[in-house]
């Protein structure tokens, strides 16, 4: 008969990491259930939480892939801000044109990003901070400045985009079918023969190499898969807001490597789990929400996050001791 | 040089990593003004030893005197404050400082005003390097200098620290003729300073030119230390190496299938010259060498990891392409690397994953992978290699160098190698595990595959290898039959002696 | 393994090509572009861009030691808030004061993090970007705090035969700074640490203080940008500074810096600033949309960080 101990030791590594902070989200469950007085807990309460997280989650999916091979993704913000500008602009072509085209060129954003990485060999914070320069001066420029509202021939957002946030099926809101569907998509990637390859490579590239293991072209995909998530982001972002903007995304950067980092993945890469980076976002969405009911200022919570973020790569860095 | 005391001592030191005894009581006296050999195999136990001296170890058992005093907690700070100072093969310059910056480095002189004093600085440097009439140019990056520059400026930062004790490892193992004539004439400036030398190398007339005391390492043990006139090369090199080996330890089939894999003409400029050689089903062929015999480098230059500006590979008789390690693996050829830590295995990652790694493509269609089969093969794998612990879940660095390395062993036999290129492949590794590496390698043997296994560890080559290949300098300088080989042979053929022993 | 041929030729070519690109393009401006080379124009391509050069500065000290500060933007920010409130309730002097010291406490922290614990440069940097933006807002509830101290306002925009006094000031710091880091033994260490950080340590230089001290300069030098931004708006606000931190990098890199550490200088330093502030006043007056000019200045930055990383590969054995 084995003890709960014995049973936990026989997982692998990474489900240990994911064990560990379900028991800090679980902690802090019960911290905003106290301060809520029982009002945090309520299926609705729940659900509006994940769904109003669902960009993040996905963008932070595409975050998880990236820091796992070692990198790291600076430019996901603007890549959401484009795709949310290109999604609106070609409107008058119909949704799917739309989508299409903003696909084609976030992705090919991404294929630069992971070309200047993986061949020219620049460390990848430069790259994407600059490219997040250039994808967000170029969305700027194609929308002329501000939010756009309508194609450019005048075509409207489609109406029931707009409802998207706010149907449900099955008392489910439809933005988190769609957050499920592009996770269960990167987990079934994760366990696919290339995509699997990301932890050896972010582990130990030269070994990784030595093994067999195509290093290069599985880095540069990661950052194209990743330009694609955030594509599907912009998306999200156009029917929740009802506008493509070229300036959002500021924040999305230091989230998405907050949710991963919390999530238990190293940034120096070769580790994290998707359970673990979902945890990350709620526990985030968490953090938020304790923060409001207990009167902090909204101001703050960047701070409080860079903190976070901090305190999360510093018990990860120190955990890979041996 | 006798009449005085020495600089430094070191009586009975013992020294252990991972339950292996790499020193065994080991004395060795540095007297001022010689120039004292340390010499021995690969695996002797030479560079641990040197690494005591200069405070990066700290020993198990025995003690250092230095200067009369006894030593106690030597850093590798203190050691170069006080005088003990040693030139390793990789150069611990500021590569982007120039020469007289990293002469001066910490010690910089000032003038009054707390400025650095540039032309004393400079001067500093320069009448180090002139009264040896080497002609560097102190004021580029040191980068920039070559090789055996590089040495001579980190030797003079040495110096500029009035060293007492200077510990040379290799040195001149890149160097032209022309640079080791300099080099030498430096030594000999410094002796005549007073300073104690302890001159670590391979070559043997290097030894008898410059040496006046020689120290023969073997297997951690001091075997014999005395005046360099007291030995001449075939008696220091019957030093280095006679030990009684049981060769009837030796064992396997002796019958071999056909040609399995050929290599011809295998060169890449400075480092491997036109190496051919054929390995046949069957059969276990060593490689011996000393270190920078470029060993390693063939074998990397054969699974593809480095490009060939010359040769071709043949798999059963046909000509392949090996441009990545990704083709040789597709093609069943795989590499055991050398530093299994840094080239073989992910350490943060699981046992089952390490192994599966290279077989997971193979065995998926259309990128869907087949984890049940996949984990039941792992499974096997492990039991069938005595993987211990057997659990699949297990980060890989939490296991012994002798486990690991099965690891990376079994890596390479799920992915269904039937060429297999091991490199030091007991490297690291105890006792116990050792022997189960020997008998999984007789097994692969008896299956028909092909083993190309490169060792510094001479009783290893000849009770495990059909047929012996030796490497000097890049190409393969001979070839002997396990059946008359024998350590000495071995060894004088890696030495390039010019006589037979 | 052999030596470069004339490896002094290279070294001038290398560290004078953007000295060459900044002469090329003020060149092709004056010919090319009306009012690039007004006395006017001149001035106020000095005056905006003082601000980023007290910023490179600082961020050449960071990136000497293979260090980054993502951060300086945002203290930008932050010190401007600082400097603001305080100015209404103290003097000028007190709040200049106040607005430097939490410069380099700010920078303390950094360094600190970044050379205590294993947490990269850019993440603690990125982290505590969060944090200032946070202070900024926090101290500030979010909104414009404006100055009413008239004498300071004169200060930040006067000029001194035709310069901009934040110009002068750079001028001076600059130089200031190339004396500390040519003839000054930390200044070399700074050097050394970059270069190698284990050798040093052997050598006995104190890594983690060193690398403590860049951050801190930077902190401070964030915070006389800061100052001066505040002064030229005659108000702090919590949002400004934004993308700061990106030209700073860029101006150290195509100066000739090198992002693992150990190569870089102030002229060249200098030089990229002056590059970026002219290009930037040539796409203005060419009526560029200004949406464009973070592209370009993205572009710049690859270009230059990879064109270092090809010097690089090139110049070693």
């Amino acid at each position: 008969m084995q003890t709960l101990l014995q049973k936990y030791r026989a997982t692998s590594f990474d489900s240990q990491a994911v064990v560990k902070i379900m028991a800090i989200l679980v902690g802090l469950v019960v911290l905003a259930s106290i301060f809520s007085q029982g009002v945090f807990l309520q299926p609705k309460n729940l659900v509006n939480l994940i769904s109003q997280n669902a960009l993040l989650i996905v963008i932070a999916m595409a975050q998880l892939l990236v820091i796992v091979t070692g990198g790291i993704d600076l430019s996901v913000g603007s890549l959401v801000a484009i795709s949310s500008v290109l999604f609106v602009l070609f409107q008058d072509y119909g949704m799917a044109a739309s989508i299409f085209i903003a696909l084609v060129v976030t992705m090919m954003f991404g294929l630069v990003n992971g070309f200047l990485v993986t061949y020219v060999r620049l460390p990848a914070f430069v790259v994407t901070l600059a490219s997040m320069q250039i994808i967000s001066s170029v969305a700027k420029v194609l929308s002329g400045g501000g939010a756009i509202y309508a194609g450019m021939q005048g075509a409207e957002i489609p109406a029931g985009l707009s409802a998207f946030y706010k149907n449900t099926l099955l008392g489910i809101p439809y933005p988190l079918f769609i957050c499920i569907l592009f996770v269960v998509l990167v987990a079934l990637y994760l366990r696919s023969s290339t995509g699997h390859y990301i932890f050896s490579i972010g582990g130990n590239e030269q070994a990784a190499f030595l093994s067999g293991i195509p290093t290069r072209r599985v880095k540069m995909a990661v950052y194209v898969i990743s330009a694609a998530l955030c594509c599907v982001g912009g998306v999200l972002f156009v029917a929740r807001v009802g506008m493509g903007d070229p300036q959002t995304g500021a924040w999305i950067p230091l989230d998405s490597i907050a949710a991963v980092s919390i999530g238990g993945a190293s940034l120096s890469g070769g580790g994290g789990t998707i359970s673990g980076t979902l945890i990350g976002v709620v526990i985030l969405s968490v953090l938020n929400n304790i923060m409001n009911l207990l009167g902090v200022p909204p101001t703050l919570q960047p701070a409080i996050k860079g903190l976070v973020i901090l305190l999360a790569v510093y018990l990860n860095s120190a955990r890979k001791q041996n | 040089m006798e009449t005085q005391p020495p600089v430094l001592s070191l009586r009975k030191i013992c020294k252990s990593f991972a339950g292996i005894q790499v020193l065994k009581e080991v004395d060795i006296d540095l007297y001022p003004g010689e120039v004292h050999c340390l010499v021995g195999e690969n695996g002797a136990g030479k560079s641990t030893l040197i690494k005591i001296m200069s405070g990066a170890y700290q020993p198990d058992s025995g003690n250092l005197n230095y200067l009369g005093d006894s030593l106690n907690n030597l850093n590798p700070h203190w050691a170069r404050e006080h005088g003990i100072n040693t030139i390793y093969q990789e150069i611990d310059l500021i590569p982007t400082l120039s020469a007289a910056e990293n002469i001066s480095l910490g010690i910089e002189p000032l003038k009054p005003n707390g400025n650095i004093d540039w032309p004393v600085l400079r001067k500093r440097a320069t009448k180090i390097l002139e009264s040896w009439g080497a002609s560097i140019d102190i004021d580029v990056p040191v980068s920039n200098l070559k090789v055996a520059c590089q040495q001579m400026v980190a030797i003079a930062k040495a110096l500029s620290l009035n060293s007492k004790v200077l510990i040379l490892d290799e040195p001149t193992a890149v160097f032209a003729s022309s640079e080791v004539d300099l080099l030498f004439s430096i030594i000999q400036k410094l002796k005549s300073q007073g300073i104690a030398l302890l001159y670590i190398s391979h070559h043997m007339d290097e030894i008898f030119r410059i040496g006046d005391r020689v120290t023969v390492l073997r297997d951690g043990i001091l075997i014999r230390s005395g005046l360099v006139t007291e030995f001449n090369k075939s008696s220091l090199v019957k030093a280095m190496v006679g030990r009684d080996i049981d060769l009837s330890q030796r064992n396997g089939s002796q019958s071999f299938g056909e040609e399995l894999f050929r290599a011809d003409g295998i060169t890449r400029s400075g480092v491997v010259e036109n190496a051919t050689f054929s390995l046949r089903g069957g059969e276990i062929v060593g490689v011996a060498g000393l270190v920078g015999a470029g060993r390693t480098e063939m074998a990397r230059l054969l699974v593809g990891a480095d490009r060939l500006d010359k040769g071709s590979i043949s798999l059963h008789g046909k000509l392949i392409k090996v441009g990545s390690p990704r083709d040789a693996l597709m093609q069943g050829i795989g590499m055991l690397p050398e530093s299994r830590k840094e080239e073989g295995l992910v350490l943060v990652r699981s046992v089952s994953e390490n192994i599966a790694y290279s077989a997971v493509e193979k065995a998926s269609r259309f990128g869907l992978v087949p984890w049940g089969k996949i984990r039941r093969l792992v499974n096997d794998v492990i039991k069938a290699v005595d993987i211990r612990p057997p659990r699949p879940a297990l980060q890989v660095l939490y296991m012994s160098g002798g486990n690991q390395q099965k690891v990376v062993l079994s890596k390479l036999l799920l992915a269904g190698c039937d060429v297999m290129i091991l490199d030091e492949p007991t490297r690291g590794v105890d006792v116990g595990a050792r022997m189960e590496i020997y008998k999984i390698m007789q097994q692969l043997k008896n299956q028909g595959k092909a083993i190309l296994m490169i060792s510094s560890d001479l009783p290893e080559i000849l009770t495990q290898a059909d047929r012996i290949l030796v490497m000097a300098k890049g190409r393969i300088a001979g070839e002997l039959s396990a059946n008359e080989a024998t350590e000495e042979k071995v060894l004088s053929i890696a030495l390039q002696l010019g006589e037979a022993i | 393994m052999r030596t470069r041929l004339s490896p002094r030729l290279l070294m001038f070519a290398e560290k004078n090509s953007a000295l060459m690109a900044l002469i090329i393009v003020c060149l092709l401006g004056a010919l090319f572009v009306e009012n690039f080379a007004s006395s006017l124009n001149l001035s106020a391509i000095l005056f905006q861009y003082a601000i980023i050069g007290f910023l490179a500065l600082g961020q050449l000290l960071v990136i000497l030691t293979a260090g980054i500060d993502l951060s300086q933007g945002a203290q930008v920010a932050m010190i401007s808030i600082v400097t603001a409130v305080l100015m209404k309730s103290t003097g000028i002097v007190p709040a200049v004061i106040g607005g430097l010291v939490m410069g380099a406490l700010f920078g303390l922290i950094n360094g600190f993090l970044v050379s205590r614990t294993k947490i990269p440069a850019f993440v603690v940097t990125l982290g505590m970007l969060g944090v200032a933006r946070g202070l900024a807002q926090l101290f500030s509830d979010s909104k414009p705090v404006s100055i009413d101290v008239q004498s300071f306002v004169d200060f930040g925009r006067s000029n001194l035969a035709g310069i901009p006094v934040s110009a002068i000031l750079w001028g001076a710091a600059s130089l200031a700074l190339a004396f500390f880091l040519g003839q000054r033994r930390l200044g070399r260490h700074i050097y050394a640490v970059g270069g190698s950080e284990e050798s040093s340590r052997l050598s006995g230089i104190n890594v983690k203080n060193i690398k403590l001290l860049v951050y801190v300069l930077s902190g401070v030098l964030s915070a006389v940008g800061g100052i001066i931004w505040t002064a030229r708006l005659s108000s702090g606000s919590p949002l400004g500074g934004n993308g700061y931190e990106m030209e700073s990098i860029a101006a150290v890199i195509v100066g000739g810096g090198y992002m693992f550490g150990g190569i870089g200088t102030v002229s060249g330093t200098v030089v990229g600033v002056l590059l970026f502030g002219v290009i930037n006043s040539i796409l203005n007056l060419l009526g560029i949309s200004p949406y464009w000019q973070g592209t370009i200045k993205g572009v710049l930055i690859l270009a230059a960080v990879a064109l270092s990383q090809f010097r690089r590969v090139n110049r070693s054995r």
